[in-house]
């Protein structure tokens, strides 16, 4: 019986080095190649099938590569986990010197709530003022004239009355603007045109 | 009526191991070093003079591929893409030889025999001694011997199989009978031969296969 069970895994390793097989069947042929029974017959499969392609390869294998090759491998994820385990003490946080006082932990605790408290307040304060000034903004009818200053350009020039908090505004927002604003207005541009004798004829 | 299902290519055996072995199995890597190991030293050898050199480059070989296999899409051969890197990592050990050049007591002796014997008709490459030369013919003629001594369906089973590369469904179409004959048939032929090539390899090695 155990020799039939050995025949049907060595027919799954021949099934396998020729692709054909699946799934589980894989899975069943790889575990019994990783026996050293398995390891050979793979082996002596291998090497019948490049004898009959080349007999060029008519030769064992002359050193043993595997046993390196595992080794290595074997070998990398011990690196990676000491690479990691080297490198997570650096990762982590420090303590500082003092943070066994319990006090320093309270007086920390206390400036953080007043400096959230002072923050608070003055945002609150800066809020309402904006408020107001929109309020302002908004309620042109409470706004409260200056003084009006009357302003000639030239000797025949209209009189022009100008606000100096309107001159102020756009002082501040000149660089919004295409203009001078603060120049003084054109007089109102009326039509004209160039009469000619000449052409009248 | 059943799906009909489309039966592996002669090259899914490597590819199937690569997918295991990248599924984390590292059993299915192992597997392709025993299947390759002997061309890539070869190879190797044909590259390298110091015989010293030749395992190593082989196992470094196989270790850069296991890093890289992720990478292999399948677009070609497993054995074109391995030949690639065994070639590299070759090339690399020469150029680091000749940065170091330490030359091991095998390269010297190799030097010195080619220096007052060497034919360049008949070169050897530096693995090769008379002695395995001969134990390559002895290898050789065993599996003809055990070839010829097949029964028929047998022998026509593997050589379809492992000369000319069909599949089963292939070898079943050509032969006249049901995949899984082909499949036992092709198993029964490899157990004779390696019957008689495995005391060989006993003989050879010195230890018992």
């Amino acid at each position: 019986m155990n020799q039939d069970l050995n025949q049907s895994q060595r027919e799954q390793l021949s099934a396998l080095a020729d692709g054909q097989l699946a799934g589980e069947d894989i899975g069943a042929a790889l575990e019994f190649a990783g026996s050293d029974e398995g390891r050979q017959t793979w082996q002596l499969y291998q090497l019948v099938g490049d004898v009959l392609r080349s007999p060029e390869l008519a030769h064992h294998a002359q050193h043993d590569v595997l046993s390196g090759v595992r080794a290595e491998l074997a070998r990398a994820p011990q690196l990676q986990t000491a690479q990691l385990e080297a490198i997570a003490p650096a990762r982590a946080p420090e303590r500082a010197a003092n943070s066994a006082v319990f006090r320093w932990k309270v007086a920390a605790g206390v400036a953080s709530v007043a400096a959230v408290a002072a923050f608070g307040w003055s945002s609150l304060h800066t809020a309402n003022d904006h408020g107001m000034q929109l309020v302002q903004a908004d309620a042109p009818e409470q706004s409260v004239p200056g003084e009006m200053l009357a302003m000639q350009a030239g000797p025949g020039a209209p009189i022009m009355l100008r606000d100096p908090r309107l001159d102020e505004l756009l002082a501040a927002h000149r660089q919004y603007s295409s203009v001078a604003a603060l120049q003084m207005p054109a007089n109102f541009l009326r039509n004209a045109s160039f009469s000619d004798a000449s052409v009248r004829r | 009526m059943k799906p009909s299902v489309t039966p592996p290519t002669p090259s899914d055996s490597d590819l199937q191991l690569v997918e295991r072995t990248n599924a984390g199995d590292q059993r299915a890597f192992e597997l392709l070093v025993i299947k390759y190991q002997r061309r890539i030293e070869r190879l190797i050898a044909r590259m390298v003079r110091d015989t010293d050199q030749v395992q190593d480059i082989a196992q470094e070989t196989f270790i850069r591929a296991y890093r890289a296999l992720h990478q292999f899409r399948g677009e070609a051969q497993f054995y074109t893409w391995l030949y690639r890197i065994a070639v590299n990592t070759a090339k690399k050990a020469l150029l680091d030889m000749k940065r170091n050049p330490v030359v091991s007591e095998s390269a010297l002796r190799s030097q010195n025999e080619e220096d007052e014997t060497s034919s360049h008709g008949q070169e050897l490459t530096t693995d090769e001694t008379p002695e395995t030369v001969l134990a390559a013919q002895e290898i050789a003629e065993a599996v003809n011997a055990a070839m010829l001594a097949l029964p028929e369906e047998l022998r026509q089973a593997v050589t379809l199989r492992e000369i000319e590369g069909l599949s089963y469904e292939e070898i079943a179409a050509a032969m006249e009978c049901p995949i899984g004959t082909v499949r036992s048939r092709i198993f029964r032929a490899r157990e004779a031969i390696s019957a008689r090539v495995k005391p060989l390899l006993e003989n050879q090695t010195g230890k018992r296969w």
